[in-house]
């Protein structure tokens, strides 16, 4: 009979469950892997066999064949070491079959038998519950990670000694690492940037509440220094705390991405990456070779992604960003598999107004400036709502403004916006910024329908920036507690979008003809 | 419709024959304010320049080929423009023509005719104060010229500017507000949308107070109609006041006109140091008065300062539906709002309001068109 020990494998944030078959015959020696695998497969071999050695299981002379099922799975790194030397353990009748049942492992080997971590273990053991595993084998690095998932209950080895021991019941398990990890626990974020350290800024403060309670991508405008990424590093903090399941999804990201810290913890604030415009695009939208390891936008996901000098970003990655904001999640097609990673993420874009850079000394003019501006046009114009000017800061600001109204007042009326707005659309609709236009029309009044209708008309709003606007609106008045959208909340969304203007075309702009000095 | 009849309707009270040859002239290019000036000071070694001389002189000065004056279907194909367009004409000398303007008949500039649109047919009678200025005023300087025209109109001083944008629409815009009346003196002939994009405000001023121009229907704008108007913006005024203009600025030219009228003629002193302010203290510097408050202007116009006297804000005028179309909040902000683009944060903080009342308002100027979107912000439109 040959032995069977169950594994996980992660294509994206999707854990698939994994058989690993090893059979051990005679005949020419070798080891060899069966199923789509690759130059790593020598590899594996060579540490497999030479930790099984430190366990006292030498197979000189012996033809071991390893299979893993289903076959067509892209099966990279070294995360099956561990499945794959209990499998041949079993199949040599070290251990017994029993002991293995209703048990998944995840680990690499080192040549000294020693089990190290590997990435994605956290949705590989939220996954397993579905599969009837109870217990998981992990690297004493992997277990807190494991335990988040609140699944299986987490068998933390160090060596494959300790398997063996276990396995073999010649040890108790140790127990998992308990406590303020697990989902119920971890639910104060942890404390970030708070608004009140932004001084005056009231246009910018209030276009960042709009987008936090309504989900809206968002440009800051201002030259350099007043204060465009600390705004963006505050948003955050004002938006709701991830959710339990949001809070799984986006540690499970950081996992496959080997990025979740230590110690390790289910962060509830929902995330922010600053992605540097030099950056890979591989590195933003996920890459790798092989199979495709989430990117920054993956890791922004359910939080905040911070574009910041918008216009020094590569026109195509610009772009290629278009479909990802559209559908909430980023296909990456590497040459092993086609990965999805989700990427549900809220724009924050950050530009200078003039190419100047803009502030006291800017002398540019309106041309000039229109010109500059014009780069906004396209792909990424249409999915921003509101574009406040961030203004640059004067002394006096800095000496007699008043602190800044706190985060934990501003995220007070995020969250009663955001619980009006699910009471109203339920659960299909997140956000108003992806409620449906249909829908969000029918609660707003027909003046105010009217005064939007009308800037369509005149050239001032296209068809699509009016419905993003009745959102905007929806969301001010969700803000205002107000069932119904008014007049005021549309024109204030009306108002929010003036930064995005392209130039007038026509002969709107057209100035008189300059008046010369002549005697009648 | 004959002759009779239109020359009526365009010019009731004259002399259908009059009518008819000074339209004609009107609706002849060649026949412009300076060939106008040449007819008139050929007469003017008589002891009285007569209508009918320059009248006659400008006719005889046609001919077929390089000066041909219109064919009578013409002259009613015009006619029939202007009445089209709400205008009507008059000629100096008969009803309708404004009264100040006459004063300037004939060596001060004042025209032969001029067509106007106005409620009745007039222009108001009472006092008029000429508020002029730069295109391109600092945010101080719009502000000045928004306050005075509601300084101006609330006392029942009709507010005379050029409808350029800048300091002329910041003039006009005060006096609307205020609902009191305001003429306008267009560079271009009715019918021609200029400054582009300003109809509701010239609308708003044709309703309040008049829209006056020399030039036929139709005709667009050029530098020399510009000039040209100028003596017609001094010479509707008993005051001309210079808020802001540059070195060669239009409005210092406005200025010399007024004085050359024997108009009084104040300016708005400003920094030393500011380009903008180059014009008004150079008038000071040459003899102008110095408006050292706004009230000043109310002084020299004669008119009692009536706050002093306990007055209140006259009741808008019927005819005045830009503002009065306005909420409350978005008329205060009108008077925020500068030529020089403000960051809505920055109006929230001047105006000592909540940002979103200020979004919200700045959104209802921008779609009435009373404010236009910069890259910079919200400017005057
Ligand atoms: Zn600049």
């Amino acid at each position: 009979m040959v032995g069977r020990v169950r594994t996980m494998a992660v294509v994206g944030l999707q854990a698939v469950a994994v058989t690993v078959e090893a059979h051990v015959a005679g005949g020419l020696p070798g080891f060899s892997v069966i199923g789509s695998w690759g130059p790593a497969a020598g590899q594996a071999a060579d540490r497999v066999r030479t930790a099984l050695a430190t366990v006292g299981v030498a197979m000189p002379g012996r033809k071991v064949l390893i299979s893993l099922a289903p076959a067509d799975l892209p099966k990279a790194g070294a995360r099956f070491d561990l499945a794959m030397a209990a499998a041949i353990l079993l199949e040599l009748g070290v251990v017994e079959q029993a002991a293995l049942d209703g048990v998944a492992l995840l680990g690499e080997l080192a040549l000294d038998g020693e089990v190290r971590p590997v990435p994605g273990v956290l949705p590989s053991a939220a996954a397993l519950s579905a599969t009837g595993v109870h217990r998981l084998a992990v690297a004493d690095a992997n277990a807190a990670e494991a335990a988040l998932a609140g699944g299986p209950e987490v068998v933390p080895v160090r060596h494959l000694a300790e398997l063996l021991a276990v396995l073999r019941k010649e040890q108790a398990p140790r127990p998992a690492p308990a406590g303020d990890n697990d989902v119920a626990a971890a639910t104060v974020p942890a404390a970030g940037p708070d608004l009140a350290d932004v001084r005056g800024q009231a246009e910018a403060r209030r276009a960042l509440e709009v987008a936090a309670a309504g989900g809206h991508h968002l440009l800051l405008l201002g030259p350099p220094g007043c204060g465009k990424s600390m705004l963006a590093r505050r948003l955050p903090g004002i938006l709701p705390p991830l959710t339990d399941d949001q809070a799984l999804e986006v540690a499970g990201v950081r996992s496959v991405a080997g990025l979740l810290g230590d110690p390790v913890r289910l962060e509830r604030r929902p995330p922010l990456c600053s992605p540097h415009h030099t950056m890979s695009a591989a590195a933003l939208f996920g890459g790798g070779t092989g199979v495709a390891r989430p990117g920054q936008l993956s890791l922004a996901h359910h939080g905040v992604l911070f574009l910041d000098e918008l216009f020094e970003w590569p026109r195509g990655v610009i772009e290629a960003l278009r479909q990802p904001l559209e559908d909430g999640v980023i296909c990456v097609a590497r040459s092993r598999a086609t990965v999805t990673y989700p990427a549900r993420v809220q724009l924050v874009c950050a530009a200078n107004p003039c190419p100047c850079g803009g502030g006291d000394r800017c002398s540019c003019s309106d041309d000039a400036v229109w010109a500059y501006r014009s780069r906004l046009s396209g792909p990424l114009a249409d999915r921003l709502d509101l574009a406040p000017a961030v203004e640059p800061l004067s002394a006096g600001d800095l000496l007699s403004a008043q602190a800044g109204e706190s985060s934990a007042a501003v995220a007070a009326r995020v969250a009663s916006a955001r619980a009006v707005a699910r009471d109203r659309w339920g659960q299909a609709v997140t956000c108003n910024a992806v409620a449906p236009a249909r829908l969000v029309r029918q609660s707003v009044r027909p003046a105010a329908l009217r005064t939007l209708a009308n800037a369509v008309e005149a050239g001032a709003l296209t068809g699509r920036g009016y419905d993003r606007a009745l959102r905007v609106a929806r969301t001010c008045a969700d803000l205002e507690g107000s069932q119904m959208v008014g007049t005021d909340h549309v024109l204030e969304a009306y108002a929010h979008r003036l930064g995005l203007r392209q130039q007038p075309t026509a002969a709107a702009s057209a100035v008189g003809p300059a008046v010369a000095v002549a005697q009648w | 419709m004959t002759t009779a009849d239109w020359a009526g309707e365009l010019s009731a009270g004259a002399d259908p024959d009059l009518v008819e040859r000074v339209l004609r002239l009107a609706a002849a290019p060649w026949v412009h304010p300076e060939r106008l000036r040449g007819a008139v000071e050929a007469n003017l070694d008589r002891p009285c320049v007569r209508v009918e001389d320059v009248i006659a002189g400008l006719e005889a000065a046609g001919d077929a080929r390089s000066r041909p004056l219109p064919r009578r279907a013409q002259v009613r194909e015009v006619a029939l423009a202007l009445l089209r367009h709400g205008a009507r004409m008059a000629i100096v000398g008969q009803p309708g023509y404004p009264r100040r303007l006459a004063d300037a008949w004939p060596e001060l500039g004042a025209p032969l005719w001029l067509f106007l649109r106005a409620p009745e047919a007039r222009l108001p009678a009472a006092a008029a104060v000429a508020v002029v200025g730069t295109r391109h005023p600092t945010v101080d300087g719009a502000q000045t010229a928004v306050a005075l025209g509601r300084l101006l109109a609330r006392h029942g001083v009709t507010v005379v500017s050029g409808m350029a944008r800048g300091i002329d629409q910041a003039a006009h815009r005060g006096a609307l507000q205020a609902g009191g009346a305001t003429v306008a003196v267009l560079g271009t002939g009715f019918g021609v949308d200029y400054p582009a994009g300003d109809e509701t405000v010239r609308e708003a001023v044709a309703a309040a107070g008049g829209l006056v121009s020399e030039l036929p229907p139709g005709c667009g704008p050029k530098p020399q109609h510009f000039i040209w108007r100028n003596r017609l913006i001094s010479g509707l005024a008993d005051v001309t006041v210079v808020v802001q203009g540059r070195v060669r600025s239009g409005a210092l030219h406005t200025a010399r006109l007024a004085a050359a009228q024997g108009r009084e003629v104040m300016a708005v002193p400003g920094s030393v140091n500011d380009p903008a302010s180059r014009a008004p203290l150079d008038l000071i510097r040459d003899g102008a008065t110095p408006l050292t408050r706004l009230s000043d202007v109310l002084d020299i116009v004669g008119v009692v300062d009536a706050q002093r006297g306990g007055m209140q804000d006259g009741p808008a005028t019927p005819g005045n539906t830009l503002t009065a179309r306005l909420s409350a909040d978005a008329s205060d902000l009108l008077t925020l709002i500068g030529a020089v683009p403000a960051a809505p944060g920055a109006l929230a903080r001047a105006a000592q309001r909540p940002v979103t009342t200020i979004l919200a308002a700045v959104a209802e100027l921008e779609t009435a068109g009373l404010v236009r979107a910069t890259p910079r912000g919200p400017v005057l439109a």
